[in-house]
C-alpha cells in the first residue's frame, strides 16, 4: 500500500517539475508571439515606422534576455562548480555589455528615425509582456490540471 | 571618519550659501522637468542597482547551500533581473514622455 502512495504522490510533483522546467523556452516562444501580434497591431494602427520601431525593440528585449539567460547560468556554474569554468570577468563584461548594445540600438534608431523611438520603447517592454503571458497560463495550468 | 566630515563640512557650506548671488528670477526660468528627469533616472537606476545585487548575492547564497535547487533558483532569478530592469525602463519611458 505504501510504495502506491508514495507513487502517486511523486507522479504530479514529477509532472509540476517537468511544467516548470519549460517555464523559460515558454517565455521564449511567448516574446516571439508578442513580439509577431504586437508589430502587426503597430503597423494597422500607427504605420509601418512604429511596427518597424516595436520589432527592433522587441529584437533588442529578446538578445537582452538571451544574453540575461547565458549570464545568469555562467554565474550558476560559477557557483556551484558545475559546467565550463568561465572567469567571472568575462561574465561581469557580457552582463554589461547587453546595456551598451541596447543604448547604442536605441541611439541609431533615434538617429534614423525620431518617429519609430516610442515603437521602440514599447518593443523593449516585450519580456514583461510575456513574463505576464506565462504567469496567467501557469495559473490556468495550475487550476484546470491541479499542478 | 575623515570622508564624513567632510560630506558635513560640504554641506554646511551648502547650507551658507549667500542667497544675494543667487540668480534672479528674471534671467530665465528653469526647467525643472529637465532637472526632475534627470534625478528620477539617477533614482531608479541606484535603486534598480540596488535590487538586482540583492537578487544576485540571495540566489547566489541559495545556490552555494543547496546546488540542487539550481533550476528553480535560476528561473526566479533570470525572472526577477528581467522585472527589475524593466522598472528602470518604465522611468526611462516616462522621462522620453515628458522631456522633449
Amino acid at each position: 500500500m505504501e510504495p502506491e502512495t508514495a507513487n502517486s504522490l511523486e507522479e504530479p510533483a514529477g509532472a509540476a517539475e517537468s511544467f516548470y522546467s519549460r517555464a523559460l523556452p515558454r517565455i521564449s516562444r511567448f516574446m516571439f508571439a508578442v513580439s509577431v501580434i504586437g508589430s502587426a497591431a503597430a503597423w494597422v494602427v500607427y504605420g509601418w515606422r512604429v511596427a518597424a520601431g516595436f520589432a527592433c525593440g522587441a529584437a533588442i528585449a529578446y538578445l537582452n534576455f538571451h544574453w540575461l539567460k547565458r549570464a545568469v547560468n555562467a554565474l550558476a556554474d560559477a557557483v556551484t562548480q558545475t559546467g565550463q569554468r568561465q572567469s567571472s570577468k568575462g561574465i561581469v563584461l557580457r552582463f554589461l555589455l547587453r546595456y551598451v548594445l541596447m543604448g547604442l540600438g536605441a541611439y541609431v534608431i533615434l538617429t534614423v528615425s525620431p518617429a519609430s523611438l516610442s515603437g521602440l520603447f514599447a518593443g523593449l517592454f516585450v519580456p514583461v509582456g510575456a513574463i505576464a503571458c506565462e504567469a496567467a497560463y501557469e495559473v490556468y495550468v495550475t487550476v484546470a490540471r491541479g499542478l | 571618519m575623515r570622508k564624513l566630515s567632510y560630506v558635513f563640512m560640504a554641506l554646511s557650506a551648502m547650507c551658507f550659501a549667500v542667497p544675494a548671488f543667487a540668480q534672479g528670477a528674471a534671467a530665465g526660468t528653469t526647467n525643472w522637468v529637465a532637472i526632475t528627469a534627470g534625478f528620477s533616472m539617477a533614482i531608479a537606476s541606484a535603486v534598480c542597482g540596488l535590487a538586482q545585487a540583492k537578487a544576485t548575492a540571495a540566489a547566489a547564497e541559495g545556490l552555494a547551500r543547496n546546488p540542487a535547487a539550481r533550476p528553480g533558483i535560476q528561473l526566479a532569478l533570470i525572472l526577477g533581473l528581467a522585472l527589475i530592469e524593466s522598472l528602470a525602463l518604465y522611468t526611462l519611458v516616462i522621462i522620453f514622455a515628458k522631456v522633449k
